[in-house]
C-alpha cells in the first residue's frame, strides 16, 4: 500500500499529505492523550512551513485536501478542549494555519475560526495563556485577511469586534504577557484596519495612556505601549488634526511631568513658557492624555525613576509619531520639540545658586541618577525631529547647532556622546554643505578628544607598544606611538581587554560624514589635523591585529565584532580623508595604500572587503581620469583645426566683416598648443563626416562645418553674412524643399551657404569630380585611421556636402 | 515617472509642456509671461512663474499652476517685481530675486516670507540652488555672482557676533549682466559656471572661492547647461549657436559649436539638460524648442512654443499616480485638499516670525500597502524555549523563592499549631479550674 509508493525526491508534492498525516499522528496532541509534548510543537511548525504542508495541491486535490481537512479537524477539536494546555495548542496551530493554508480554505472558514477565538477571549473562565494565544492568532488571522482585497468592510467589522473585549481584558488583568499580546493585536489592527477604531478611539487612548502611567508597567512593555499610542492617530480619520492633537497632548504631558521633576533645578518660568507655547492662553487646551482620568496618581510624583521612565516613553512615542509614515500633511511643532529638548538638556543636576536651599541632597541624588536616561531620550527625540523635517529645519537650524555644540561641551558620558555624534551625522546628512560649515569645528574638536589614543586605556595602547606597530608609519607616527607606549608602561592597565569601541566608532562616523559633505569648503583650519588623526586612528586600529581578529572568533562574544566594526569605521574615515577634495595632495596617501594593501590580504573578511573597495577608490586619485565626455569622443576629434588653418588663410580678408570681439578673439589663437591634436584630426575627421553623410545626418556635418573652430567659424560666419544678403531671393525656396524631404529644420540654410561658398571658390569643376571624390572617401573609410593623406579635408567635406545636396 | 519639458515665453504664450519621450504636447498652462529664469517647478508639487506684467504698478506677481489644470490657481503679489525664481529640489522653499537686488525666501507650505535680504546692487537675474540645497548662488545685472549659505542667513546671532558678510563668496569679474549660472555635481568642491552678456563664461571653484577659468566666446551667452561628465558645458549664444565650452581645455577660447538653431541668427535663449537619454534642449527667440542628441549632434525633435521668444526651459520629472487625465487636482493627490497659500508680501516681525510649526508633506507614493507580520510561530517557539530552559535563572529563582516560602509556611504552621495547643491548654485549665471552683 502506501508504504510501497515511491516518490521522486524531497520536493515531490505527493509527499505533503503523507508528512502531514505523520505529524498529526506522531507529534500533534489529541484529546485522548493525557499530556502535551510542547517540545514537538516547534518541529511541527517548522516542518509545515518548510514543506508548505498546508497549501493544498491542485493536482492531488483529494489526497491533500483530506489530509488538511484532518489537520483542521484536529486543531478545532483541540481549541474546544477543556484542558487549557490542549486548547492552547489548538489556538496556536490555528494561528499557524491562518498563515499557511490555501486562500480558498482560509476564505471559507476564517469567520468560524475568528468567532471561536473571540469566544475564548470573552470567556471569563479562560486562562491567561489561552487569552494570549488567542490574541496572537487573531492578529495572524487579520493579517491574512488584509491580503484579500474584496473583504475590506467585513474585515473591519471583524476587527472592530475584538477591540472592546481586549481593552476590557487589559483593565481587568494585570499580567504583562497578556498586555503584550493585546498591544500586538491592537497594533496589527491599527496598521491594517484603522477604521476599526472608529467608535472606540477615545476608550483605547485612555486605556493605553493609563497603562503607560501605571506604576507597574515594565520598561519594555512601556515602549510597546508608547509605540502603539503613536500609531493610534492613524485610526482617528488619519488626518492632520488628529496627529497634531496627539502630539500636543504628549508634549503637554511631558512638560507637566518635567515641571515636577525639575522643581528646584531650573527657573520656574521655563516650565510656564513651555506650557504657554503648547496651550496658548486664548485657545482651549486639549484634554490631558488619557482623558480626564489620565491625571496622574500621587504615588507617581514621588518616584523620580517612575517619572523618568514615563517621560522617556512619551518622548519615544513622539519619536515614533515623527518617523512613521502618515498619509496626510503633518504640522510638526518644531519649536516646541526643540525647546523641550533644550529644556531637558539644560538641567545637568547642578543647583542654580538661588535654588540651593530648597533642595535636599537626597533629592538631588535621586534626580541625578535618572538624568542620563532622560537626556538620552531627549537626544533621541531631537534626532527624529531632524530626521522627519530634513531640509525644512532651516529656520531652526542655527539654534539646533548651538544646542548641540553647547551640549557637546558639557557632555561626558559616552552613551550620550554617541547620541550626539548620531545627531551630528543626521544634521550633516539632512542639511548638507551649509551645516558642515557650521558644525565642522565642533565635530573636529570633540572627535579629536574621543579618538585620542592617550586618553583611552586597553588594547589600543597595547597595540602601540607592539614593535610591529611602529614599523610601517612615518616618523611622526613612530614618535607618537612610542610616547604612548612609555606612558602605557607606567600606567596600571589591563592587558588586552577588548573594550567598548562604540564611542570611537561614533566619532569616526561623524568625521567621515563631515568629510563627505564638506571636506573642502572652509576646512583650512581643521583639515590637516583631521587627516593626521584619521591616519593614526586607522593605523592603531589595524596594526598588529589583522590576523588576531580571526582567532577571537570562537568566542560568541560581541567584542570581536566590535573590533571589526571599529577597524572598518577607522578605515572608512581614513579613506574619506584621502578621497575628500582638499587643496594639497593627500598627505598620507602612502600610508593609506600600505594599510589597505595589507588589510586586503590579511584582514578579517569584512575589513578585507572594505580595503579592496578603498584601493579601487584610491586608484582614481593616483590615475586621475579625464572622463571621456559623454558622447563627445574628445574635443579635438570632431573639429579638424587644419581646416580652420586653411580657411584662415583663405578668409583672412573677410575678417573685416566680423565685429571687434571676433577679431580680438581670433588674434589670440594659440595654434601651436593644438598641433598635436591636429595631426590626428586631419586623418580622422573626413571619415567621420563621410559616415555621417551616408546616414543622412546632414545636420551634423553642417554643424561641424560652420562651427568647427574659431577661425573656421569666423570664416563661415562671414560667408554666411555675405551670402544671406546675396542669396535671399532663392535660398528660402530651396531650403523649404529640403525641409519637407528630410527631417532637418534649421541648419539647411547654413549648409547651403557653405556649399555655395565652396562652389564659388572651386568653380564648376567641382561637380565633375564629385563622383570621384565620393569613391575616394569610401576607400578612405575602408582604410585605417593611419591614412596620412593631407589633402585638405575641407575640400572633401565640401564635395561630399555638395554631393548629397545634388542627390537630394 | 514622466519626464516633460516645460517652456515659457516673455510674451503671453502660456507655459507649454511636452513629453520628452513621445514628443506629444501636454497641457498648456495659461496666462504666463515670465522673465528669463522666472519659471520653476516646485518639487513635484506645482509650477511657479514670476510674471512680467505688473498687476498694480510697483508690485510684482508670481503665479502657481497645479500640474493638471491650465488655469492659474494661486496668485501672489510680492512687494516688487521678481525676475528670477527657483525652488529647492524638495519643493519646500521658493526663492525669488527682485529688480532691486533683494532676494526673497518663502516657505512653500505656509507661504511665509522667511527671509529677505539685499543680495545685489542691481536686479537679480538668476538663482540656483547647490546640489544639496544648502547654498544659493545668485547672479545679477551688475555682473556679480554671490554664494549664500541659507543656514547662515538664518543665524542672526552668529552674524551679529562675528560681524561678517552675509555671503560666502562674491565673484565680481563679469563686466556686464550675468545671464545664467550652473553648478556641477562636485559637492563641496563643485565648480560654478557663470555666463554673461560680456561673451565670457567663467568657472569658479566653490571650495577655493576663486576664478578657475575664463572662457571667451564669440558672442554674448544667454544660457548654460552642464554635461554630466563634468568637464564640458553648453552655452547658448545670441548668434543662434550652441557652443561647447571645455573647463579643462588649454585654450581660453571656446569655438566648437554643437549646432545652430536658426538660420536667421535668432538668439538661443535657454538650455536644459535631460539626464534621461542624455538630451540637450534649447529654446530660441523664434519660439522653437529643439531637442538635441549631443553625442551625435543631431536634432532629435522640435517643439513649437509659439511666436514669442522662448526664454525658459525646464526638464521636469514627475511621478504620475493613476491617470493624469482625471480632473482630480494634484493637490488632492498629495493628500491635502488645498492648494498652497499665496506667498506673503512682508516678513513677519518679532516673535511672530517663527510660530514653531513646520508642515511636512507625506512622502510621495504613500499609498503602498501596509504589511504586518505573523506571530503564532514565534509564540510557539518562545513557549518551547521557556519550557526547555527549566534550569534557567528565572525558574531557579522562582523555585528557590517557593521553597523558602514553603519553609516559612511550615514554620508558620508549626507556630500556629503550638499557639493553638497552648491556648487549648489554657482554656482547658481555666475550664477545669472553673468547674473545680
Amino acid at each position: 500500500m502506501a508504504s510501497f509508493e515511491r516518490f521522486d525526491d524531497m520536493c515531490d508534492n505527493r509527499l505533503k499529505p503523507k508528512i502531514l498525516r505523520n505529524l498529526l499522528s506522531d507529534y500533534v496532541p489529541n484529546e485522548k492523550q493525557p499530556l502535551v509534548d510542547f517540545q514537538s510543537l516547534s518541529k511541527v511548525v517548522s516542518t509545515i512551513s518548510t514543506h508548505k504542508l498546508l497549501s493544498e495541491d491542485q493536482k492531488l486535490q483529494a489526497k491533500s485536501k483530506s489530509a488538511v481537512d484532518e489537520w483542521v479537524e484536529r486543531f478545532l477539536a483541540l481549541v474546544s478542549s477543556d484542558m487549557p494546555d490542549k486548547s492552547w495548542v489548538g489556538i496556536v496551530l490555528m494561528g499557524v494555519t491562518c498563515q499557511e493554508c490555501s486562500s480558498d480554505r482560509f476564505f471559507s472558514s476564517y469567520s468560524v475560526w475568528f468567532n471561536s477565538l473571540l469566544s475564548h477571549i470573552k470567556n471569563p473562565e479562560s486562562s491567561r495563556i489561552i487569552r494570549v494565544a488567542s490574541c496572537t492568532s487573531i492578529s495572524d488571522l487579520l493579517t491574512r485577511l488584509s491580503r484579500f482585497a474584496n473583504t475590506k468592510k467585513e474585515a473591519v467589522s471583524h476587527a472592530a469586534k475584538v477591540i472592546l473585549p481586549i481593552i476590557k481584558l487589559m483593565e481587568e488583568d494585570s499580567s504583562e504577557a497578556l498586555w503584550e499580546g493585546i498591544v500586538n493585536l491592537l497594533s496589527t489592527i491599527v496598521i491594517l484596519f484603522p477604521a476599526a477604531f472608529h467608535s472606540s478611539y477615545d476608550t483605547v487612548e485612555e486605556a493605553i495612556a493609563s497603562k503607560i502611567f501605571s506604576a507597574k508597567t515594565s520598561s519594555s512593555l512601556l515602549k510597546k505601549l508608547a509605540h502603539f499610542l503613536a500609531l493610534l492617530p492613524k485610526a482617528n480619520k488619519g488626518d492632520t488634526a488628529s496627529w497634531s492633537l496627539m502630539m500636543q497632548k504628549l508634549l503637554i504631558s511631558i512638560n507637566v511631568h518635567l515641571n515636577n521633576f525639575f522643581q528646584g533645578l531650573e527657573e520656574e518660568t521655563t516650565g510656564k513658557k513651555a506650557m504657554q507655547r503648547l496651550a496658548p492662553p486664548g485657545r482651549d487646551a486639549p484634554l490631558p492624555l488619557g482623558g480626564q482620568n489620565g491625571i496622574l496618581d500621587d504615588a507617581a510624583w514621588n518616584s523620580e525613576q517612575l517619572i523618568v521612565s514615563r517621560v522617556s516613553a512619551l518622548m519615544y512615542c513622539c519619536s515614533v509619531m515623527l518617523t512613521s509614515s502618515y498619509k496626510c500633511k503633518l504640522n510638526i511643532p518644531v519649536a516646541s520639540l526643540v525647546s523641550l529638548v533644550e529644556r531637558v538638556l539644560a538641567v545637568n543636576g547642578s543647583l542654580p545658586k538661588a535654588m540651593s536651599p530648597f533642595m535636599t541632597g537626597i533629592q538631588q541624588e535621586l534626580v541625578c541618577a535618572e538624568l542620563p536616561t532622560l537626556h538620552s531620550s531627549a537626544l533621541e527625540l531631537l534626532r527624529t525631529t531632524i530626521k522627519s523635517i530634513r531640509s525644512q529645519l532651516l529656520p531652526y537650524a542655527a539654534s539646533v547647532v548651538r544646542l548641540v555644540s553647547s551640549y557637546f561641551k558639557k557632555c561626558l558620558l559616552p552613551e550620550l556622546r554617541i547620541k550626539l555624534y548620531t545627531i551630528t551625522k543626521t544634521l550633516l546628512k539632512s542639511m548638507g554643505l551649509g551645516m558642515a560649515m557650521q558644525l565642522a569645528n565642533e565635530v573636529v574638536s570633540n572627535a579629536s578628544v574621543d579618538l585620542d589614543p592617550k586618553t583611552v586605556q586597553g588594547s589600543d595602547v597595547v597595540s602601540s607598544t607592539n614593535p610591529r606597530a611602529v614599523l610601517k608609519a612615518g616618523s611622526k607616527k613612530r614618535k607618537q606611538s612610542t610616547n604612548t607606549g612609555v606612558e602605557a608602561e607606567n600606567a596600571a592597565f589591563e592587558v588586552g581587554v577588548p573594550h567598548n569601541h562604540s564611542l570611537k566608532i561614533a566619532a569616526l562616523e561623524a568625521l567621515e560624514t563631515l568629510l563627505t559633505t564638506g571636506g573642502a569648503l572652509r576646512s583650512d583650519s581643521w583639515r590637516e589635523r583631521v587627516d593626521k588623526l584619521l591616519m593614526m586612528t586607522a593605523g592603531n586600529a589595524c596594526e598588529g591585529r589583522w590576523a588576531n581578529a580571526e582567532t577571537y572568533h570562537h568566542l560568541p562574544n560581541k567584542s570581536t565584532a566590535d573590533l571589526v566594526e571599529f577597524q572598518v569605521a577607522a578605515l572608512r574615515a581614513f579613506l574619506a580623508s584621502l578621497v575628500s577634495p582638499s587643496r594639497a595632495r593627500p598627505a598620507y596617501l602612502a600610508e593609506g595604500f600600505e594599510l589597505f594593501q595589507t588589510g586586503k590580504t590579511e584582514g578579517e573578511m569584512k575589513v578585507a572587503g572594505f580595503c579592496a573597495h578603498a584601493l579601487m577608490s584610491l586608484e582614481v586619485v593616483i590615475h586621475p581620469r579625464a572622463l571621456p565626455l559623454d558622447g563627445l569622443p574628445s574635443l579635438g576629434d570632431q573639429f579638424p583645426e587644419s581646416n580652420s588653418l586653411a580657411s584662415l588663410k583663405h578668409n583672412t580678408p573677410n575678417l573685416n566683416n566680423g565685429d571687434n570681439l571676433f577679431k580680438e578673439w581670433t588674434a589670440n589663437v594659440d595654434v601651436p598648443s593644438n598641433n598635436e591634436i591636429l595631426r590626428n584630426v586631419d586623418s580622422i575627421s573626413p571619415l567621420q563626416e563621410a559616415k555621417r553623410l551616408k546616414r543622412g545626418n546632414d545636420l551634423a556635418t553642417v554643424d561641424s562645418l560652420s562651427g568647427q573652430d574659431h577661425t573656421d567659424i569666423v570664416g563661415s560666419e562671414n560667408v554666411q553674412q555675405a551670402d544671406v544678403r546675396k542669396k535671399v531671393p532663392e535660398s528660402p525656396k530651396e531650403s523649404l524643399g529640403h525641409v519637407s524631404e528630410r527631417d532637418d529644420m534649421v541648419p539647411e540654410e547654413v549648409y547651403r551657404q557653405v556649399v555655395s561658398e565652396t562652389r564659388e571658390g572651386e568653380g564648376l569643376a567641382v561637380k565633375d569630380s564629385i563622383m570621384e571624390e565620393a569613391v575616394v572617401v569610401k576607400k578612405r573609410e575602408s582604410l585605417d585611421e593611419s591614412d596620412d593623406d593631407s589633402i585638405p579635408s575641407l575640400k572633401a567635406d565640401d564635395y561630399l556636402s555638395s554631393d548629397s545636396d545634388i542627390e537630394s | 515617472m514622466e519626464i516633460s519639458v516645460i517652456a515659457s515665453s516673455s510674451i503671453d504664450g502660456g507655459i507649454g509642456s511636452w513629453d520628452i519621450k513621445t514628443g506629444t504636447e501636454q497641457l498648456r498652462f495659461k496666462q504666463c509671461a515670465s522673465p528669463a529664469h522666472g519659471l520653476a517647478a516646485v518639487g513635484e508639487k506645482f509650477l511657479a512663474a514670476s510674471q512680467l506684467r505688473n498687476a498694480s504698478g510697483s508690485s510684482g506677481s508670481i503665479f502657481f499652476w497645479s500640474w493638471n489644470k491650465p488655469q492659474v490657481e494661486v496668485r501672489s503679489f510680492p512687494v516688487e517685481s521678481v525676475k528670477a525664481l527657483a525652488a529647492n529640489s524638495e519643493g519646500t522653499y521658493i526663492v525669488g530675486g527682485g529688480a532691486s537686488g533683494d532676494i526673497f525666501l518663502w516657505e512653500v507650505a505656509s507661504g511665509k516670507l522667511l527671509k529677505k535680504w539685499h543680495g545685489h546692487y542691481r536686479s537679480v537675474t538668476c538663482l540656483v540652488f547647490s546640489g544639496d540645497d544648502s547654498l544659493l548662488v545668485s547672479g545679477s545685472e551688475d555682473g556679480s555672482v554671490r554664494v549664500w549659505s541659507l543656514l547662515r542667513l538664518f543665524d542672526d546671532l552668529q552674524r551679529q557676533q562675528q560681524g561678517s558678510t552675509l555671503y560666502e563668496h562674491d565673484f565680481n569679474e563679469h563686466t556686464t549682466s550675468v545671464t545664467d549660472i550652473v553648478i556641477d555635481y562636485g559637492g563641496c568642491n563643485a565648480f560654478i559656471v557663470s555666463a554673461s552678456g560680456d561673451g565670457t563664461c567663467k568657472v569658479w571653484s566653490l571650495s577655493k572661492g576663486k576664478l578657475l577659468r575664463n572662457i571667451i566666446f564669440p558672442a554674448a551667452i544667454n544660457a548654460l547647461a552642464l554635461d554630466p561628465g563634468g568637464s564640458i558645458f553648453y552655452a547658448a549664444s545670441v548668434d543662434s549657436k550652441i557652443y561647447v565650452g571645455a573647463m579643462n581645455s588649454s585654450s581660453d577660447y571656446a569655438t566648437q559649436s554643437l549646432g545652430s538653431v536658426s538660420e536667421q541668427g535668432k538668439a538661443v535663449t535657454c538650455l536644459a539638460y535631460c539626464a534621461d537619454g542624455n538630451l540637450l534642449i534649447s529654446g530660441s527667440e523664434d519660439g522653437v524648442i529643439c531637442v538635441w542628441d549631443p553625442k551625435s549632434r543631431r536634432l532629435v525633435r522640435t517643439f513649437s512654443h509659439g511666436k514669442g521668444p522662448v526664454n525658459n526651459i525646464q526638464v521636469v520629472r514627475r511621478t504620475v499616480v493613476g491617470n493624469s487625465n482625471k480632473a482630480q487636482s494634484s493637490w488632492k493627490k498629495n493628500g491635502s485638499s488645498l492648494p498652497p497659500p499665496p506667498l506673503e508680501k512682508y516678513e513677519r516681525s518679532g516673535d511672530n516670525t517663527v510660530d514653531g510649526i513646520v508642515i511636512v508633506d507625506p512622502p510621495p507614493l504613500s499609498d503602498v500597502p501596509v504589511y504586518s507580520s505573523y506571530h503564532s510561530a514565534d509564540l510557539i517557539n518562545e513557549q518551547v524555549r521557556e519550557l526547555q530552559q527549566q534550569g534557567s535563572a528565572a525558574t531557579e529563582i522562582e523555585m528557590e523563592r517557593l521553597k523558602l516560602e514553603y519553609k516559612k509556611s511550615l514554620q508558620m504552621n508549626d507556630q500556629w499549631q503550638k499557639n493553638y495547643e497552648n491556648l487549648l491548654q489554657v482554656v482547658m485549665e481555666e475550664e477545669l479550674n472553673g468547674s473545680s471552683s
